[in-house]
């Protein structure tokens, strides 16, 4: 269970794992100059979240949300001093903690390819069974796990096994199939 | 007895302790450091060795002052950037017009309405045109607004107020400091000085990479050598072409600021600025006699309101060109109120040129009322602006 946790969180923080990030990897990053002040970054990530980076002249961060009432005001969330912020983009970038999942996400034996993948919130498989979108006869691959949003497992779904947002598939194929899978869960065909 | 070094340390733990009291107070430092020198100087007493007469080091601790203006001149020309304003948008272009427009109106009314002649009436123009970087960005940073959208309009308008500043300082220093008589004397001295600037900008821009491979050095020690010594040189040099040493520090600090060295120029620069830009606060109080404030408290009050309306309307303007809810709008306008060390530095150009005393009082009494206020306005634009919307509710309910 342990290991799945890793796994779950290793999904989460590298987006290039995503199910349709294989295409598309880009965070909305906008930039701004506030002179005498420093440089202000606005990140919206694919999760909706909205996040605001000030870098100040004097090397401090500091960290804010936009409030969702008052799109007028922004919340502080934290600041750090400039070493502190270094520190965390370490950890943040996953420099200091190599996750459990890059020893394992590629497990091949031959042409056969396991992997993880988490369902974003917008594929337009969510809400369909495992067997409404006749997954092995489009893609040739197959799903062998489901881990849940609870963290819940579920060992071989049946047919019947309806696709949920933010659960996490494991799946089994060759690298095209594989492909084709994340493409068609995401996007149908 | 020598005591010029002591006499010169006690200035400098007057103004230190008044800076940690202003700062404990939640007030911006720049008022407080001239009222200490209002405070001292001639009048004040003496006991023993502790001389608060400032008598000995008075030509001392004007020089520092000097430098300090030097130095803060040069720190604005380093962090402004042509490039980075044409990039800012029309937006703050069109705010910053407002702005600048609107207080120098406000300027011109005043001095009408006092009856002042026309080089003192353009000092208060400057001195009422020119908010205070400083605060601004500190107040924004306290306040936690820095992420706010207002903010990068706020820190763009003042930007273009810069802009601002150092047109009208090259203007003044013809008008006011050149000496010249005639309308045609004042336009030729401010001709040389608008030429010298556009060829020293553009010559500097020529010159970049050869600035770029002598300032690559790596010890730290000829750095400073060869920035302090260029900075010198230029204001020095301005001096005697009649255009004020300030705009000579500041053409070398816009020259410098598009070197691959500006930041690190910056860092180093910045100590220099904040010693000798207190010491300068300090020196310019010194110079005021303290009753002599009384006489110009009717001015400040109406320069300050004048200022506050002023603001509020620019506010709305920067507001509306782009695009913000007209919460921001007041934010804008009463963040950008704020008043501080270039005001000082209009009012010092009016002191050098030997113009009405009452120029200093009025930009001490209103630096000094808007520094307090402008912050305040800025953290409770919040409740104002609600007031306001109670208010302008009730109003239309009743109609």
């Amino acid at each position: 269970m342990n290991t799945i946790r890793f796994w779950y969180l290793y999904l989460d923080s590298h987006p290039g794992t995503a199910i349709q990030s294989t295409e598309e990897f880009s965070l909305n990053i906008g930039e701004t100059d506030l002179p005498g002040i420093g440089r202000k970054f606005e990140v919206s990530a694919r999760s909706g979240d909205h996040l605001v980076i000030i870098i100040h002249d004097d090397g401090r961060r500091e960290l804010y949300r936009l409030n969702p009432d008052d799109p007028d005001e922004s919340i502080s969330i934290a600041t750090f001093e400039d070493d502190e912020a270094r520190h965390l983009a370490g950890i943040i970038g996953g420099m200091t903690y190599q996750p459990k999942a890059l020893e394992t996400i590629e497990v091949a034996l031959d042409d056969l390819v396991i992997e993880w993948f988490k369902l974003e919130r917008d594929a337009s498989c969510i809400g369909n069974t495992i067997g409404d979108l006749k997954v092995r006869q489009m893609t040739g691959a197959t799903i062998i796990a489901v881990i849940d949003k609870g963290h819940q497992n579920h060992l071989i779904p049946g047919p019947d096994f309806p696709l949920a947002a933010g659960s996490t598939l494991i799946v089994a194929g060759e690298r095209e199939q594989l492909k084709t899978l994340k493409m068609y869960l995401q996007k149908g065909l | 007895m020598d005591t010029l070094i002591f006499e010169v340390g006690l200035a400098i733990a007057l103004i230190a302790v008044v800076g940690v009291l202003s700062t404990k107070l939640r007030f911006s430092v720049i008022p407080f450091y001239i009222l200490v020198g209002m405070v001292v100087g001639p009048h004040a007493p003496h006991f023993g060795i502790i001389d608060l007469r400032f008598i000995e080091s008075s030509v001392f601790i004007d020089f520092m002052g000097r430098l300090g203006v030097l130095f803060l001149l040069f720190y604005l020309g380093l962090e402004f950037s042509v490039g980075r304003l044409i990039k800012s948008g029309k937006s703050i272009v069109i705010g910053g017009s407002f702005y600048v427009a609107i207080n120098f109106v406000s300027g011109l009314l005043l001095g009408w309405m006092m009856g002042f002649p026309l080089k003192e009436t353009m000092v208060i123009c400057g001195i009422m045109t020119s908010s205070s970087t400083a605060i601004v960005a500190k107040v924004l940073v306290d306040l936690k607004r820095t992420a706010n959208p207002e903010t990068e309009i706020i820190m763009g308008m003042i930007m273009f107020d810069d802009l601002f500043i150092a047109v009208h300082i090259s203007i003044l220093s013809g008008l006011v400091l050149s000496g010249a008589t005639s309308w045609t004397g004042v336009l030729f001295t401010s001709l040389t000085a608008l030429v010298f600037i556009l060829l020293f900008i553009v010559v500097g821009r020529r010159l970049m990479p050869w600035i770029d491979k002598v300032l690559n050095v790596r010890s730290s020690e000829l750095f400073l050598l060869l920035v302090i010594a260029s900075l010198f040189l230029v204001s020095g040099f301005s001096e005697t072409l009649h255009v004020a040493e300030a705009i000579g520090a500041l053409l070398i600090g816009l020259v410098l600021a598009e070197s691959a060295h500006a930041k690190r120029i910056e860092q180093l620069v910045l100590p220099f600025r904040d010693l000798f830009g207190a010491m300068f606060f300090f020196s310019f109080g010194l110079t005021i006699d303290p009753t002599s404030l009384g006489g110009a408290v009717g001015v400040a009050v109406v320069g300050v309101l004048l200022t506050i309306l002023g603001n509020l309307l620019s506010g709305f303007f920067a507001g509306h060109a782009s695009g913000v809810s007209a919460k921001s709008s007041v934010n804008i306008g009463f963040t950008l109120v704020s008043r501080g060390e270039f005001s000082i530095i209009m009012a010092n150009i009016g002191k050098e040129g030997n113009l009405m005393p009452v120029i200093q009082s009025f930009a001490v009494l209103y630096v000094l009322i808007l520094a307090v206020i402008g912050p305040l306005l800025t953290k409770e634009s919040k409740t104002i602006y609600g007031l306001y919307q109670k208010v302008a509710n009730r109003i239309r309910v009743r109609q």
